[in-house]
């Protein structure tokens, strides 16, 4: 049989066509990239979370203005951590400044390259903050259930650049792409708090916090205690500040039973409990 | 020496003729300006990952240009045998090498100073400061380290015939100085003889690229380095491209073109 | 008259990058002399060794032993090529500059001044006949629009010596008339040709000398006509040089 080059042509388009209608829905169980919800997602598949780890820390080495540990350096792991320490950590701020990775230069080429390296730990300030933000919106695209990229984003946006509604909304989208993410939770309900004074919506969303913590598996409650704490000493301050003493203790005992302070925590107590006996009228 | 500037005249011309260049640029203006439009939580003053971004642009075009011209220079003289009606001329094979060098290396200036400039406009429009002092720096700099690297790959064509190798090769050489060049000394003392003095023999051995690489002072706006610095790390890089230099007329000297 | 090319019992080996094979001799003790105002044409087969002399005269191929000269320096200075001109066999030049642009890099190598480099352009083109063409790229031009570029630059420097190799070959009959003409005219004013060619009839025609080297050998110098004495024309004498022995039936 003699076949013209373009009944050939003709016959493999159509075979392509057959095939391609034919396997299309089983593509779609090859392989979760098609079905990303961005565009990321879909061109990286799961390496985007890689460059979303890259450009989260790239936000924290503009935070250091280009003095960060390269991955040689000694001490880089503790460095890592930077960022996460220094939300609501301000006092250690001034020691993590006293620290230096680079040493003492270990020969003359050493020596003589850091003219050209930054050699200064200086952490961004005056508005400059805003530098960061590309990378943390970058690293949030890239990899949407990276809560750190949210928290740190949110805790910038209010507490150094008082853009609140801006952090707000970050929280929130964090949010909807992370609905159990305890650390979100209450990041918002400092926002409610502190910012927005609407103490009843913090007293909500920090007790959801509360309840969706007591529904994770019990390595993770014993990991992330700390956010336990925050939570239950926040609700105590909380009910304090709104009169509510006795609900404030039961918060305290609850923070008591994991914190490394419990001692500090019983003063505060004993305060409350000396509020409320003061406060009720002696029995005639 | 207009000899040599003869010989670098018609490589400039090379250059400027060929598309590689525009297209780089034209590549490094379409990214800069894309990521300069992109809104990030509505601040427009936000402008470093811009500056960064471009940096990082500046510096791989650079490379490439660099690289790519210079690579392709002997061989393709071989290749193409215009070798010979030059060599025929009152010209010594020193003179053939010194143009060649000083022809790519006037070529990679003229192209960062055009994206240096153009770097300038973008990040004066958006600041509304010209730290040209800083800038000048940092591209003498990056163009210091760029002579050693010609250097070392018209060193590379000489023995390479084929520029596709001499690119990969140069390449490689030059990224791992780049990013690994400054650690070995660190990286040496955790393992274990004979890699460790091994690794410390390249390490002082190796010409020490990074020192060019001054992007984080532009980009965090930390002002110049010291200028005993930079005019010691000029000297640096005269040295190395003199050794390499060098090496590349020893080996081109009693090279018979004819096979 | 003065001797301004000269080769004393050179020879050239190359060496075989397989060290198992032996290295290849491509001129055994060759002694030439080319004096002032000669038309030389050095003639020999394939692979006799011509290309390879040449090589050594411009400095291409260092001699393995013996020595060569140019206006009595030796080849390996470059200051020997000052007062030559070199027209390689096929069109080796830069094709992305204009014919002017090429001129002027070479003119700028012999360290001529720019008045004389103006007026030395303007008569080659004028000589070659590609004004028209001066400012366009090479890379357009036709085969013989190039060889004529090649010329123009084997004269940038007004040469004493002009070395050419196969100068005619792959020409157009105009474009060998026309390359005969210069040659000829490079002669009434006094230069020196010296010049490789399997075309014996133009060799016969145009040469005052020559020499037939076969195997690396010099096997025959001379005038046209002693090379040529007891045969019909030089063809006849160069087969017989050669060692050719025809197979045709008369």
């Amino acid at each position: 049989m003699k076949l013209s080059p373009l009944s050939l042509l003709v016959a493999l388009l159509a075979l392509a066509f057959t095939l391609a209608t034919g396997l299309a829905r089983r593509a779609d169980n090859w392989s979760n990239r098609a079905k990303s919800d961005n565009v990321f997602g879909m061109l990286f598949g799961d390496g985007r979370k890689l460059f979303a780890n890259h450009f989260f820390t790239m936000a924290d080495v503009y935070f250091h203005s280009g003095y960060y540990p390269s991955v040689f350096d000694q001490g880089a792991a503790e460095q890592k951590e930077i960022i996460a320490a220094s939300h609501g950590k301000k006092e250690t701020e001034e020691d993590e400044k006293n620290e230096n990775f680079l040493g003492k230069p270990k020969d003359w080429i050493d020596a003589f390259g850091r003219n050209f390296r930054i050699t200064q730990h200086t952490h961004l300030e005056h508005q400059n903050e805003r530098e960061m933000l590309p990378w943390l919106r970058l690293a949030a695209d890239l990899d949407p259930q990276k809560i750190e990229t949210y928290t740190v984003g949110a805790y910038f946006l209010r507490e150094h650049l008082g853009r609140l509604e801006q952090a707000e909304a970050f929280l929130r989208e964090g949010l909807r792409n992370n609905p159990d993410s305890c650390e979100i939770l209450f990041e918002l309900g400092r926002i409610f708090n502190d910012v927005h004074h609407d103490y009843d919506r913090a007293r909500n969303v920090w007790q959801l916090g509360v309840r969706k913590f007591s529904t994770l598996p019990e390595q993770r409650q014993k990991d992330d205690k700390f956010v336990y704490e925050e939570f239950v000493v926040s609700l105590s301050h909380l009910e304090r500040d709104a009169g509510n003493y006795a609900l404030a203790i039961d918060w305290l005992r609850k923070a008591q039973k994991v914190s490394p302070v419990p001692g500090a925590l019983q003063e505060q107590i004993d305060a409350l409990q000396e509020k409320i006996t003061s406060a009720t009228p002696a029995k005639p | 020496m207009n000899k040599i500037f003869a010989v670098a005249g018609v490589v400039i011309k090379e250059l400027y003729r060929r598309k590689d260049f525009y297209v780089l640029f034209v590549l490094t203006a379409v990214l800069t300006l894309a990521a300069g439009a992109v809104n990030f939580f509505h601040d427009e003053k936000i402008i470093r990952y811009v500056k960064d971004l471009c940096l990082l642009l500046i510096w791989v075009s650079a490379l490439l240009v660099a690289i790519i011209t210079t690579a392709r220079q002997i061989p393709a003289e071989r290749e193409a045998r215009t070798i010979f009606p030059l060599l025929a001329k009152p010209v010594s094979r020193a003179q053939v090498i010194a143009g060649k060098f000083l022809g790519c290396w006037l070529a990679t200036g003229v192209a960062l100073f055009i994206f240096y400039f153009f770097f300038a406009i973008i990040t004066g429009s958006r600041e509304h400061i010209w730290p040209v002092g800083v800038y000048l720096e940092a591209a003498w700099m990056q163009w210091a380290m760029l002579a050693i690297v010609i250097a070392m790959v018209l060193l590379g064509s000489i023995y390479f015939a084929a520029p596709s190798s001499t690119n990969v090769i140069s390449f490689i050489v030059v990224a791992g100085i780049l990013l690994v060049g400054g650690h070995l000394n660190a990286i040496a003392l955790s393992q274990p003889e004979p890699m460790q003095t091994v690794l410390a023999w390249v390490y002082f051995v190796i010409p020490h690229l990074e020192w060019y690489d001054l992007r984080d002072f532009v980009v965090y706006d930390l002002g110049t380095v010291p200028a005993r610095a930079v005019a010691l790390a000029t000297l640096y890089a005269a040295v190395w491209t003199g050794i390499f230099l060098l090496l590349a007329w020893f080996g081109f000297r009693r090279k018979n073109l004819t096979t | 008259m003065n001797v301004i090319l000269k080769t004393e019992k050179l020879r050239v080996e190359y060496r075989n990058r397989d060290f198992r094979q032996q290295s290849k001799v491509a001129l055994v003790g060759l002694d030439l002399e080319v004096h002032a105002g000669e038309i030389f044409g050095f003639l020999g087969p394939n692979g006799a060794g011509k290309t390879t002399t040449m090589n050594v005269l411009l400095g291409f191929v260092p001699p393995t032993s013996g020595a060569a000269s140019l206006f009595g320096i030796d080849v390996r200075q470059p200051i020997a090529r000052q007062r030559i001109g070199y027209l390689p066999e096929l069109t080796y030049y830069y094709k992305f500059l204009t014919a002017e642009e090429l001129l002027r890099f070479y003119a700028k190598i012999f360290g001529l001044t720019r008045a004389e480099t103006d007026k030395r352009i303007a008569q080659l083109l004028k000589l070659v006949e590609l004004e028209h063409a001066a400012k366009r790229p090479i890379k357009g031009y036709s085969k013989g629009m190039q060889q004529r570029v090649g010329i123009a630059q084997s004269l940038i420097n007004n040469p004493d010596l002009l070395i050419l190799d196969e100068p005619t070959s792959g020409l157009d009959p105009l474009g060998r008339m026309k390359v005969r003409e210069i040659i000829q005219r490079l002669k009434d004013e006094g230069k020196t040709v010296f010049f490789s060619s399997h075309e014996l009839g133009e060799v016969e025609a145009i040469c005052d000398h020559v020499a037939i080297v076969h195997e690396g050998q010099l096997k025959a110098t001379g005038t046209v006509a002693e090379i040529s004495a007891g045969h019909t024309n030089l063809e006849q004498s160069f087969l017989k040089i050669v060692g050719y022995q025809t197979t045709l039936v008369p």
